[in-house]
């Protein structure tokens, strides 16, 4: 019995290399030009290319969370998003939520309330939190579950990253809704 | 039970925010992962995608020929040494058979992972299958294929019974079951069938390699980096002066990462490559290939006896599923024994385990092996026992639980133990006998699990500046362990634990030590960095002695001061005598834990002795879940869990709190989704986490923990014991009893997946009597 096709699911590379092409990525309001291959997806380019480690790599399936990041302020898995997708729109990583000398809210309360433990789902929990605040500033606890249900935990239990979520929710004010 | 033992509930634990938290939480922090080097190379492995198979051909130089390729390695370019624990069964690359789907058979170094990937892709890989062994019980029969044909001619070591597929036998033989059970009352037997299960941490392995001259280091993401170091050493035939081994910030582990994996195979592609190279799993890899998963295991288990519920006899026959190498599962079945005996008063015992050899993906150390699923078996038995004698499940335990001085099921007399707390707290927490919806109910479990006490050194150095390091050879994978030895030592000498840096995970700076394997950081480690800040806090007593002209017996160092004891006001700073110290003799101390042996048993004759047939410093626990169970469809949900545990002396609350929730929520999982399923070809049908279904915070049960702090003879500083393991056994147990009462009846299989749960209700669980035997005999209701 002969085989030489692959015995692993990550389909083999092909032959022919795919397309190079140049990209402007704004990533925490630095704007990247990167020459990178149509197929790339923005996780990879973001860990190699632009050296922001991060954002984790935890599956190959959009399952886990760990390669959470804002498109235009909008939670994506970025192992799942090609680079050239994201041509001239506003990236944010793990990276872009402290400031030089303040942790973010987010990341003082996580702490504080036990939420980290081995710390790698911790970036991408901290980008689905940040994008349910900016939505929904004062979230219920089931809001909360549903709004990091696609961030895996394997340390934690959960219970202590609700709270941190929460207790941030309580200590930030909520600006009063627009007139417009 | 005093009022002391009653625990400060979760809300009023102290903050203890962690070293590493600034790292973790801004990016910064690097994982191997995360590692990139100067000319580094990608690795890819070819592995053999069947299960059992005699290779005839197996054809490097199509990949050798690709651009881009820099090396190609397989079993003839390592040295041709036989590994792991026990028994010597394996090579870093197969040779001559392969024997589980995910085993390694040649490495790639290329320019980019693609490439590396279409140049494994491009190996041609020519067998002859052979008939796979995938079914244990199957696996006994004279007529079995083996899956190793000759076990002896393997380096062994203890004497263990082995032959055929098995690996080890181990028994445990109290008094005369069979005798105990042909006067009892009642005599109850069930069967109980867990598949296996997996470690998943949520960072993937990976392994960097780097040479300078003859020297190589190592980056990997394990959590034992002694044992990573010397399985290279082993391997690769170097000495250890020439292997370092270094672990970045560690993305979990849960055992998964315990042992030596691939760093042999980087260190030896680097070698050839001439170059760094990186290697970095993919979770479909993650799934199949490690030689750590929790094992499958089917338990035969039958209980006599007296009418009023006493327990006068138990016998078991257990198998474990070892997979395709032994790993370090050695241990496995005289532990799984040790489980299904559970922690009762059995003054007859009779329960042979034994660890088989089959075609899977090799079973290894994953967080407590053997024992969710032992515990889960026993417990839900337990409560099959309990109705049968008409007692209340909680009741039942308090007449056959083991309390101090009693004599547990193996022989072993305890010390001071805090069981019975366990089970009044956590079912008190838990109101035990409320009512509940008719959808509802509580079950409970309880179980054990032992400390281990293992060689562990460490080196501490105070600077002139009154700053200090800890050098440890300690594993930081989550738990926040490494981060209380800070505490540890800032009590010794008298300054703020955040003055104290913390050098670890690095083989070439630190001594030796077990690493985060088997709960064991604080333990084993803990006692070393007492031992060394003990010499640190002896010097400066003396140059307080010196300094205030006193005696050094009569100093106290704390709160940054060293003073006369009764004087306060006469005192020096600490930084000012480590000042002094740095032009004189400096500060420095080493410590060493003590070795620590197994308790001794009595009355009891024990086959295939592995270390495991008594529990040094033993952890107690009862775990009471609330369950619902929708009846038309099998799904159960946690609600909630309430815990008790008898770590010990809790010293980083913070932390103890996170690894009973995590451990809860990882027992969770086990109990009603993680399972893997196996093709009759003994290859996975579910490696992705899509189809192996880890919860979610949509799942998180709500938690109640209590510890229950007693003072407790051998174990590690002030008085701790471990508890990184301990809250992943019971949960399973309780959530299946909860389940049990609600559906009134087990579910026989782990996970109690819903489809399981909907067979039970619908009844077609039941036509297969031998593996659903419920016998009542003798004086049963
Ligand atoms: S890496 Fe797991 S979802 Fe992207
Ligand atoms: S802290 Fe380890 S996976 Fe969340």
């Amino acid at each position: 019995m002969t085989d030489t096709t692959s015995t692993s699911p990550t389909p083999a590379a092909s032959g022919a290399a795919a397309d190079i092409n140049a990209v402007s990525l704004s990533v925490n309001g630095a704007p990247y030009n990167v020459a990178i291959a149509t197929d790339r997806n923005l996780s990879g380019v973001l860990r190699n290319e632009m050296g922001l480690t991060g954002t984790k790599e935890g599956c190959d399936d959009c399952e886990c969370g760990a390669c959470m990041v804002l498109l235009d302020g909008q939670p994506i898995n970025s192992c799942s998003y090609l680079a050239i997708q994201c041509q001239g729109r506003e990236i944010t990583t793990v990276e872009g939520l402290a400031s030089r000398d303040d942790l973010h809210p987010l990341q003082r309360n996580i702490l504080a309330a036990g939420g980290v433990q081995c710390g790698f789902c911790t970036p991408g929990m901290l980008m689905s939190a940040h994008a349910l605040l900016e939505t929904n500033p004062e979230p219920t606890q089931e809001e909360i579950r549903i709004g990091l249900s696609g961030n895996l935990c394997r340390c934690t239990g959960y219970a202590k990253i609700i709270e941190a979520v929460a207790n941030t929710a309580a200590e930030t004010p909520v600006a009063p809704p627009s007139a417009g | 039970m005093t009022e002391a033992m009653v625990p400060a509930p979760s809300e009023d634990v102290p903050a203890f925010v962690r070293a590493d938290g600034p790292d973790k939480v801004t990016g910064s922090g690097r994982y191997t992962a995360d590692i990139t080097l100067t000319g580094m190379l990608a690795a890819k492995f070819r592995y053999a995608g069947v299960s059992h198979a005699r290779i005839t051909r197996l054809d490097v130089e199509p990949a050798r020929a690709i651009p881009g390729v820099f090396a190609v390695i397989t079993a003839d370019d390592v040295p041709d040494v036989e590994f792991s624990y026990g028994i010597a069964d394996r090579r870093l690359f197969a040779k001559d058979v392969v024997r589980f789907e995910g085993e390694v058979l040649a490495a790639v170094a290329a320019l980019t992972p693609e490439l590396a990937q279409q140049a494994a892709d491009a190996i041609i890989f020519e067998y002859d299958e052979l008939q796979v062994v995938t079914d244990l019980e199957a696996a006994l029969a004279d007529s079995s294929p083996l899956v190793h044909d000759d076990l002896d001619a393997y380096t062994i070591t203890g004497d263990t019974p082995h032959g055929g597929n098995v690996a080890t036998h181990s028994s445990i033989t109290v008094g005369d079951a069979g005798a105990a059970r042909e006067s009892a009352d009642v005599v109850v037997s069930s069967r109980y069938v867990a598949d296996a299960s997996h470690a998943v941490p949520i960072e993937p392995r990976a392994v960097v390699a780097q040479w300078e001259g003859d020297k190589v280091t190592v980056y990997t993401s394990t959590q034992v980096p002694f044992d990573a170091r010397n399985g290279v050493c082993e391997t690769l035939e170097l000495p250890a002066s020439r292997v370092r081994v270094i672990v970045p910030h560690l993305g979990g582990g849960f055992g998964g990462k315990c042992g030596f994996h691939y760093e042999a195979h980087i260190a030896a592609l680097s070698r050839a490559a001439g170059r760094p190279v990186k290697l970095v799993f993919s979770r479909w890899e993650e799934f199949v290939a490690p030689d750590r998963r929790r094992e499958g295991m089917i338990i035969d288990v039958t209980t006599s006896m007296a009418a009023d519920g006493t327990i006068v006899a138990r016998e078991a026959d257990i198998l474990v599923d070892n997979g395709a190498y032994i790993a370090d599962a050695s241990f496995f079945a005289q532990a799984a024994a040790m489980h299904v005996a559970g922690p009762y008063r059995i003054p007859n015992v009779r329960i042979d385990s034994k660890l088989i050899y089959t075609n899977h993906q090799p079973s290894g150390s994953v967080r407590a092996p053997t024992a969710p699923q032992g515990c889960w078996a026993s417990e839900l038995h337990t409560d099959e026992l309990a109705a049968a004698v008409g007692l209340d499940p909680l009741e039942f335990r308090r007449r056959n639980i083991v309390r101090t001085g009693d004599v547990g099921p193996s022989g072993q007399t305890y010390e001071e133990i805090g069981l019975e707390q366990c089970l009044e707290l956590a079912s008190t927490s838990a109101g035990w006998g409320r009512d509940l919806p008719d959808d509802e109910a509580l079950g409970v479990g309880i179980g054990w699990w032992p400390s281990f006490g293992a060689p562990a050194g460490a080196y501490m150095k105070m600077h002139g500046d009154g700053s200090a390091q800890i050098i440890t050879g300690a594993n930081e994978c989550g738990t926040g362990s490494v981060m209380t030895l800070r505490m540890l030592a800032a009590d010794e000498i008298g300054i703020d634990p955040s003055a104290i840096e913390l050098i670890y995970q690095d083989t070439a700076v630190a001594p030796v030590g077990p690493g985060a394997s088997g709960s064991q950081t604080l333990f084993n480690h803990g006692r070393a960095v007492e031992g060394a800040a003990r010499q640190i806090a002896d010097q400066l007593r003396d140059l307080a002695a010196d300094h205030l002209e006193a005696n050094a017996d009569d100093i106290v160092l704390a709160d940054g001061k060293a003073s006369v004891a009764g004087s306060p006001a006469i005192a020096v700073d600490i930084s000012e005598l480590a000042a002094t110290a740095a032009s004189g003799e400096l500060l420095l101390g080493k410590g060493n834990a003590e070795i620590r042996d197994w308790p001794t048993l009595s009355g009891s004759s024990c086959l295939g002795e592995q270390g495991f047939s008594s529990f040094l410093a033993p952890q107690f626990f009862c775990h009471v879940s609330r369950v619902r169970v929708d009846r038309d469809t099998g799904v159960a949900r946690v609600l909630e869990v309430h815990t008790a545990h008898d770590s010990g002396t809790i010293l980083n609350p913070m932390a103890a709190h996170g690894q009973i929730e995590g451990g809860v929520m990882m027992g969770v999982g086990q109990a009603l989704t993680e399972g893997t399923r196996h093709g009759d070809d003994a290859r996975q049908l579910n490696p992705a986490l899509l189809e192996y279904k880890l919860q979610t915070i949509a799942d998180a049960p709500s938690i109640h923990t209590q510890f229950v702090e007693i003072f407790t003879p051998n174990a590690g500083p002030k008085g701790s014991k471990g508890l990184a393991e301990a809250p992943n056994v019971p949960t399973a147990a309780s959530v299946g009893n909860a389940i049990a009462a609600v559906i009134g009846k087990p579910v026989r299989r782990l996970p109690m997946t819903a489809e399981r749960v909907w067979e039970a209700v619908e009844g077609l669980d039941q036509p297969d009597s031998s593996t659903d035997a419920t016998t009542y005999t003798g004086g049963a209701q």
